[in-house]
């Protein structure tokens, strides 16, 4: 009996030693009789001032480096996108081995291929007009500069829609075929069919060539190519033989990128003025500078912060152009030349399009709580306008300079409609008191 | 022979589990300073307190050590299962805690010393309310998590010494510890709004002292006083005082009958003055215990039932009553002793019923 009683004891305060090390506390809430004296206490606050020294710069994506080559046939706007390719070797050896023979090559056909990123799919019966430029093409060259040559008679002229409609995306009869359509891009690669009279193989310019591109639609429209920059831009293939004292011998097409690409267009952007103006070509920035007041960043979180745009007006814009807005912070402010800084924090607008005159509301969250955790940090941000790439559930992705579009905002020299933040934010919470 | 094992694994436990010294969780913990913790050891709870003043073990009067006659050493347990009713709202409740631990042992001419912690005020609550406000000119969903886990602790150093018939014992008390506080905010809608959470430490200091006096009137009659002035509570949050409130000042008075060596009787009752403490929401308080213990030294039968206030909470002073019972375990011809208590408390106030059970377990050990 007494070992039991024992042991019923002792396994009693084991038993409750072990419970002791757990806890679950949770009272239910009536308050103010049951809460604690300090309530969490949040504040909507609309900061008008806190943007300031604001400024527009452009120059950051010209044409030649921007991912898009942008065609367009518009009232207003011409843009015509031009490239010239690279030169391939005039003469090929003749045997394979350790000879070194060479003979001069002999071109049969060519081929130019093409990846068509954005379009207006209102405006019918696209097509293609391709012109020999003259050589020299570089980031210099001008609308005007280049007219003499898309005055001429076009190489060719391709009408996409009967191409891209046609079974398989082959035209046997001219030889053009679609080669792959990117369904989430919505972008088609193409290739192009030329004989030797209407791309000559010019040896003393080792197939060098200067080409042109017009669009034309049953209604002005729009497009958009892939350029160099992003790897996918205008190739020539050349199908060719070798001339071995008479014998044509069968050799590999020989592929190239174009050296350069980019594009013209008239007119040309409108020149800056006391407002912010952010996109277009060559692509504008404004640069803002926020000053959160000290009680907030220093002594509150911040739970929702809101950039508060105003257009100045209606977006004008072509119809096939989506867009964004985002914000990069940088990493030091210097002016135009500021960097962008390297991280993922990059709040973006939501998608739009032309017409838009609504306030535009970005969420700028994430980067105000980066602030109040890193004080160091200049609170200074780009806003960059990218027009639309790909998009999915999460996330947009766009390229600046790839529109023509430039947005018009008010700047902080209108103070009716000067960039606002609107901040929500809980005040520190007063720990201690009874 | 008794097993000495089953000692060594209730120390064992002890020792890897004491992390903190507090009472039983209570809403009532939410407003004013908390609620007080109860100086007594195990076996004197089971007696609803009513023996504490007289009790080597417990650390309510400083002269109760006067009878201490070897080095000893005790601490305590508690696991609590505890149930709220707020105006039909349930919500229960499992709290662990180890409020005690005192070491005490004859010094020299008759000087007992004693010392040990104790818990003075328990700060621990977790409160959940689920709201809404409007933000952005819509109702936005709100959780707010509101917390605090710590307490403040009365360490202690006490002296007694036997005149005769009469007893003095008297003590310093330095009253430290510090809770950890949680202020969190969840949205419902998280595309919009971000969670806040703010953490921060609550440091509390303070100081008091204590004295009493026990008189044997005859052989099997004792009575008790005892009195304690604590000065004032600073409450510290990142070395910047946020709060100072005053401490009671507690008078007491216990009366122990023992008619035959293994019946004894005991009552005794509290009274602080904890008004003072806050504006407003805190109330001087008084508490009563009555309770017998019966049967042998190593194998008694303890209970009784105690009774009072409680310093803060809205509109009134909330009440509390509790009955008791327990006994206890003599291992190692004395050297370790195992106590044992259940406890049902009932506590009202405020429109909030608490209700629920308290498993006590002490360990004393003398070497």
């Amino acid at each position: 009996m007494k070992s039991f009683t024992r042991f019923a004891i002792v396994s009693a305060t084991v038993a409750t030693g072990v419970l002791a090390c757990t806890e679950q506390i949770t009272s239910p809430a009536s308050c103010p009789d049951f809460c604690p004296g300090g309530q969490i206490v949040t504040v909507e606050s609309l900061l008008t001032t806190a943007i300031s020294r604001d400024s527009t710069f452009r120059g950051y994506v010209e044409a030649h480096r921007a991912f898009m080559l942008l065609a367009a046939t518009l009232p207003g706007l011409d843009s015509r996108p031009i490239f010239q390719t690279a030169p391939i070797a005039p003469r090929l050896p003749i045997n394979a081995g350790g000879d070194t023979t060479t003979g001069p090559i002999v071109v049969d056909s060519s081929r130019l291929t093409f990846t068509l990123l954005r379009r207006d799919t209102a405006a019918h019966n696209l097509r293609l007009a391709l012109y020999r430029l003259p050589l020299g093409l570089d980031s210099t060259s001008t609308f005007a500069g280049t007219a003499p040559g898309f005055a001429g008679t076009p190489v060719r002229v391709v009408n996409l829609d009967s191409l891209f409609a046609k079974a398989g995306g082959r035209d046997s009869v001219t030889g053009d075929s679609v080669l792959s359509v990117d369904s989430v891009r919505h972008a088609v690669t193409f290739s192009l069919k030329f004989d030797t009279t209407q791309i000559p193989f010019v040896v003393a310019d080792s197939g060098q060539m200067g080409i042109g591109v017009r669009i034309m639609a049953d209604l002005p429209t729009s497009a958009a190519f892939a350029s160099g920059e992003i790897g996918t831009g205008p190739e020539i293939t050349w199908f060719l033989r070798v001339d071995s004292a008479g014998t044509l011998l069968q050799r590999p097409a020989q592929r190239r990128l174009a050296r350069f690409d980019g594009f013209v267009f008239d007119p040309p952007p409108a020149a800056l003025d006391s407002n912010l103006t952010i996109g277009g070509v060559p692509s504008a920035r404004a640069l803002l500078r926020i000053a959160v007041p000290r009680a907030i960043r220093d002594s509150s979180q911040i739970i929702r912060a809101t950039l508060i745009l105003v257009p100045v007006a209606p977006i004008p814009a072509t119809p096939a152009d989506s867009f964004f807005l985002q914000v990069n912070h940088v990493a030091a402010d210097l002016g135009a030349k500021s960097p962008i800084a390297l991280d993922t924090l990059g709040p973006e607008s939501a998608l739009f399009g032309p017409g838009l005159s609504d306030t535009i509301q970005i969420e700028v969250t994430s980067l105000l709580r980066f602030w109040q955790f890193d004080t160091t940090s200049a609170t200074a941000v780009y806003l960059r306008l990218l027009a639309l790439d790909r998009a999915d559930s999460v996330n947009l992705d766009g390229s600046e300079g790839s529109t023509f579009t430039a947005l018009r905002l008010y700047s902080s020299r209108t103070p009716a409609f000067r960039p606002s933040l609107r901040l929500t934010f809980v005040r520190r919470f007063k720990f201690g008191e009874p | 022979m008794r097993d000495p094992r089953s000692g060594a694994i209730v120390v064992v436990l002890l020792a890897g589990a004491v992390v903190t010294a507090s009472a039983q969780d209570s809403p009532f913990n939410v407003r004013g300073l908390g609620v007080p913790g109860r100086f007594e050891s195990v076996r004197a709870r089971a007696t609803g307190g009513a023996f504490a003043a007289f009790d080597q073990l417990s650390v309510l009067s400083d002269v109760a050590v006067v009878d201490v006659a070897s080095l000893t050493a005790t601490a305590v347990g508690v696991a609590s299962f505890l149930t709220d009713d707020l105006n039909g709202v349930r919500a229960t409740r499992r709290t662990g805690r180890f409020p005690l631990f005192q070491v005490s042992g004859p010094l020299w001419h008759g000087v007992v010393l004693a010392g040990g912690f104790a818990t003075y005020l328990d700060r621990s609550y977790r409160v959940v309310i689920k709201d809404t406000i409007t933000l952005g000119g819509s109702g936005q969903a709100v959780t707010d998590n509101l917390s605090s886990d710590g307490g403040v602790t009365d360490i202690r150093v006490v002296a007694a010494k036997r005149v005769g018939r009469i007893a003095f014992g008297a003590g310093l008390h330095l009253l430290t510890g510090s809770a950890r506080v949680v202020a969190q905010r969840l949205f419902t809608d998280t595309s919009a709004y971000r969670s806040v959470t703010q953490t921060d430490e609550v440091a509390f200091t303070g100081m008091g002292g204590s004295a009493s006096a026990m008189l044997n009137l005859t052989r099997g009659l004792a009575l008790t006083v005892y009195g304690r002035s604590d000065t004032r509570l600073s409450s510290q949050v990142r070395a910047a005082t946020v709060a100072v409130n005053d401490l009671p000042i507690t008078i007491g008075g216990a009366v122990r009958w023992q008619p035959a060596p293994e019946a004894a009787f005991a009552a005794a009752v509290t009274r602080r003055s904890w008004a003072s403490a806050a504006d407003s929401g805190a109330f001087n308080t008084t508490s009563w215990s009555a309770g017998a213990q019966l049967g042998s030294g190593s194998r008694p039968l303890r209970f009784g039932v105690r009774g009072g206030d409680l310093p803060f909470g809205p509109g009134g002073a909330p009440r509390e009553f509790a009955v008791a019972a327990g006994t206890g375990l003599t291992l190692a011809g004395g050297r370790g002793v195992i106590d044992f208590t259940l406890e049902r408390l009932r506590r009202t106030g405020g429109g909030l019923t608490e209700t629920g059970w308290s498993v006590l377990f002490g360990l004393t050990v003398r070497p």
